[in-house]
């Protein structure tokens, strides 16, 4: 039993829709700025989407908003309307910052008091993704929000891929979404990995990542299901491979191997060789240990002439939105034909034995691979393949 | 899948035989160190001095999940030669939140750009699993996954995906919640709480009560029968109505999720029926620490009475601890009538 | 002159040694325990990359200094008396 992507969404810094995001990409826009959301001291640029869509905004719920966005676009791509009902409808969905209660204004009066305006509480309640998302279209079947930090989006669209493939569900939502935020802004600040200037993936002088936000979408059914509904589908969602590193919470493992083992099980549940791969939509983001580890990897699997790229230079880091938005770009670029320069990259890095692709690049075959590793050590590579 | 290993942290001590005789004993008064009787797991309960260098950045959510999961995954006996055999899936509503405003206490006190980086990893959801997998060098597909109705749920569905289609014969599937201060405050003025410190099970009122608890709970599940076998998950469904007569109904009655009516057509099936949140306290991760009481007592074979008699419907309660011959229990969590969760465990 | 530097690194030494027990959380490890010229990362103490960048939190929150370099860092943060004489020295000089 095959499963068909039948709809893509997208909404990031690149753009408010799918076509947006391929023209800028195309024309290698890169949409960064300050920080505007929050007011941060912090110089580092961030990849933030400029205007909501209004209708669409849910009150003081910006990753639902961006997901919200990215999943009608999703729905009417794939010719279906909520409410979802008369069949199973899964939905599983990435996220970092929409799991967490971690409003300051909230906190600080109630550090200040001992009470505090719980608005923010009772939109946390009730802003869980998966189930927010589940309840927007009366889903039916299984959901469960993912919260494997950078690798959240692939998961999810793993899991299921899963979830079709063991017959709980007819149809599933997934991807990723996540909002621009002071804390994790902070955060990963700290950890010394964000980058002053535009980030530079798979660079020898790359300085780190960006962050950014933004939401991607997929609509995932079961084959059968999908030519009653709709006829000969053009792509294929076929395999996913998630193991972990066992080795640090923040640092990946050296020699990369959660990553291949990740990115073989991906492959070999899609039933297809490295030599089949057209070309990889990397994590790449931009820092020095994911970069090197990755790169590695990479060749070790597919062999120096793999054509792969990082979509993060247009994006920013989206953090639990990544992978949905990856796959997002992924698919789309498996159906038009083409791949974008890999944005930032100018100088090899004598520690990684492959480059990415640096123009605009025709891709011929049927089949990509997309990756994202996480803190914690979670690695997690999907299949993608063009009919 | 075969219920081969438990763990478990909650408010009385950590481990599988202090949680059976938690069950045993029956009620003991919640803590009342904060402003309203809760469940609390004490300091004490987290100190492992073998785990200590390994853990010794990991704050009391982490803590809790990794002394329960790696309980479980000894308690089975099992080891695990490959380790890309072994997956991991935690869940969580609310996640190691305590941390979260801990670091935030950082901006506040220190300005965006003088924030403890440690404090922030151990922030995110993933890092309890994050530790897991590092100590029992588990290196199968590991996710943290969140939800605020049926996380628990979820999660055996999701465990029950990975073992048939071969991705890993053994996963440590779990639960984890903690109850910080900020949590504690939202408690007191979102929840109906018990001033009494007692649990309702089964008033099946539309305003129940609730004592707020936290804990950790890990299920080693494995795909074939181990040497220490609880009995076996059949069917996780949702939207389903109950179909069959099981021996013992649990139910997650514990005044955390609103409206507990719904649970009163329950009755009318007419097997027994239980539920331990007095033990425990009330979480939304809850169905966890009752399905693992499920499985003690199918692999005990004894019914342990439920804590509270208060019984205004005449539900059929087990009302005393005895040797049954149990073959079959239902888990039953039901947050709105047409959500109704059943979790089909088997001798 | 040069008593007065030797008092003031002990100083710093024995400082250091109880904020990276504290911030650190080395659990089984006294401040006492640690020596001054134990390497601190890797086979010594034992420390890590994360460990690294806190104590990067650490020297700016209680001595005003940034290290923005990791590379840098590296040499810094040999040893307890690697550390505490940049310290010393930047301390001063500011």
């Amino acid at each position: 039993m095959k499963v068909v992507i039948s709809g893509i969404g997208i909404i990031s810094a690149a753009g408010f829709n799918l076509e947006q995001n391929l023209d800028a990409i195309k024309n290698g826009k890169r949409n960064a700025g300050p920080a505007s959301v929050f007011s941060t001291i912090l110089p580092y640029p961030v990849f933030e989407v400029k205007a909501l869509p209004e209708k669409l905004e849910k009150e003081e719920m910006r990753t639902q908003s961006l997901a919200f966005a990215a999943l009608k676009e999703a729905l009417d791509d794939a010719g279906l309307q909520a409410p979802l009902s008369g069949f199973r409808t899964g939905v599983c969905l990435g996220t970092t910052v929409a799991s967490q209660l971690n409003d300051i204004a909230f906190y600080t009066a109630f550090r200040k008091s001992g009470s505090a305006d719980l608005k923010p509480v009772d939109l946390f309640l009730s802003g869980n993704l998966a189930e927010s998302v589940a309840c927007s279209v009366n889903a039916s079947g299984p959901s469960i929000t993912v919260v494997n930090a950078c690798s959240s989006g692939t998961d999810a669209i793993g899991i299921a891929l899963s979830w079709l493939k063991s017959g709980l569900c007819d149809i599933a939502i997934t991807g990723g979404a996540d909002e621009i935020s002071r804390v994790p802004l902070c955060g990963f600040g700290s950890l010394g990995i964000l980058s002053n200037s535009l980030c530079a993936p798979f660079d020898k002088n790359r300085s780190g990542l960006n962050l950014g936000e933004g939401a991607g979408i997929l609509i995932i059914e079961r084959e059968d299901f999908y030519i009653k509904r709709c006829g000969k589908p053009s792509l294929y969602l076929t395999g996913y491979g998630s193991f972990a590193d066992a080795y640090h919470l923040t640092a990946p493992r050296p020699d990369g191997t959660g990553l291949e083992s990740a990115i073989r099980k991906a492959l070999s549940d899609a039933g297809v060789l490295p030599a089949d791969i057209c070309f990889v939509n990397a994590h790449g983001t931009g820092t020095t240990d994911n970069d090197k580890v990755e790169g590695s990897v990479l060749s070790r699997v597919f062999g120096n002439k793999i054509k792969f790229l990082s979509t993060k230079g247009y994006t920013g880091h989206t953090l639990g939105g990544a992978g949905g938005i990856e796959a997002a770009y992924t698919a789309a670029a498996l159906k038009e034909g083409w791949i974008p320069a890999s944005a930032g990259f100018a100088c090899r890095d004598d520690e990684i034995s492959i480059s990415p692709v640096t123009e605009n690049t025709a891709i011929n075959g049927s089949f990509a691979v997309s990756t994202s590793l996480a803190f914690g050590g979670n690695n997690a590579a999907i299949v993608i393949e063009r009919a | 899948m075969f219920i081969s290993g438990i763990g478990i942290v909650f408010t009385r001590g950590r481990g599988i035989d202090s949680f059976e005789n938690a069950l045993k004993e029956g009620w003991r008064a919640p803590s009342w160190t904060g402003s309203f009787p809760a469940y609390r797991v004490g300091q004490e309960i987290l100190i492992d001095a073998s785990l200590s260098k390994k853990i010794r950045r990991a704050d009391r959510f982490s803590r809790m999940a990794v002394l329960s999961a790696v309980d479980a995954y000894r308690d089975s006996g099992i080891t695990v030669n490959q380790s890309e055999n072994l997956g991991i899936i935690l869940a969580t509503a609310f996640g190691p939140h305590a941390t979260t405003f801990s670091f935030i206490d950082d901006i506040l006190d220190y300005s965006d750009a003088n924030v403890s980086p440690t404090k922030f990893s151990n922030s995110v959801h993933n890092a309890a699993a994050s530790y897991i997998s590092a100590i029992l060098d588990s290196r199968g597909p590991t996710v943290t996954v969140t939800q605020f109705k049926l996380a628990f749920q979820n999660a055996l569905i999701l465990a029950g995906s990975w073992i048939a289609e071969g991705r890993c014969d053994h996963v440590l599937c779990g639960c984890a919640d903690e109850l910080g201060t900020v949590m504690e405050y939202a408690c007191k003025m979102k929840l109906n709480i018990a001033k009494d410190g007692k649990i309702n099970p089964f008033a099946f009122s539309d305003s129940p009560v609730s004592v707020p608890g936290e804990g950790s709970v890990f299920i080693m599940l494995s795909k074939e029968k181990g040497s220490n076998n609880y009995g076996k998950v059949t069917e996780t469904s949702f939207f389903q109505n109950i179909t069959g007569k099981p021996d013992l109904f649990i139910i997650d009655t514990d005044g955390m999720s609103g409206n507990e009516k719904d649970y009163k057509d329950i009755i009318n099936y007419g097997s027994l029926i239980a539920g331990y949140s007095p033990v425990f306290g009330s979480m939304l991760t809850g169905s966890a620490l009752n399905f693992a009481a499920a499985a003690l007592m199918l692999k005990n074979q004894v019914a342990y009475k439920c804590i509270f008699q208060d019984n205004p419907f005449g539900a059929k309660l087990c009302a005393e601890t005895y040797a049954k011959n149990l073959d079959e229990i239902y888990c039953i969590k039901i947050c709105r009538p047409e959500i109704k969760t059943i979790v089909k465990l088997q001798k | 002159m040069e008593e007065s530097k030797e008092k003031n690194l002990a100083e710093i030494r024995k400082l250091l040694k109880e904020l990276l027990v504290e911030n650190l959380s080395l659990e089984d490890i006294r401040p006492e325990d640690i020596k001054n010229d134990e390497i601190l990362f890797g086979d010594g103490l034992g420390l890590d990359s994360l460990d690294a960048v806190e104590i990067v939190v650490l020297l700016q929150r209680n001595f005003g200094l940034e290290v923005k370099d990791m590379k840098q860092g590296r040499e810094i943060f040999y040893s307890i008396d690697t550390l505490a004489r940049y310290i010393y020295e930047n301390k001063k000089a500011t």
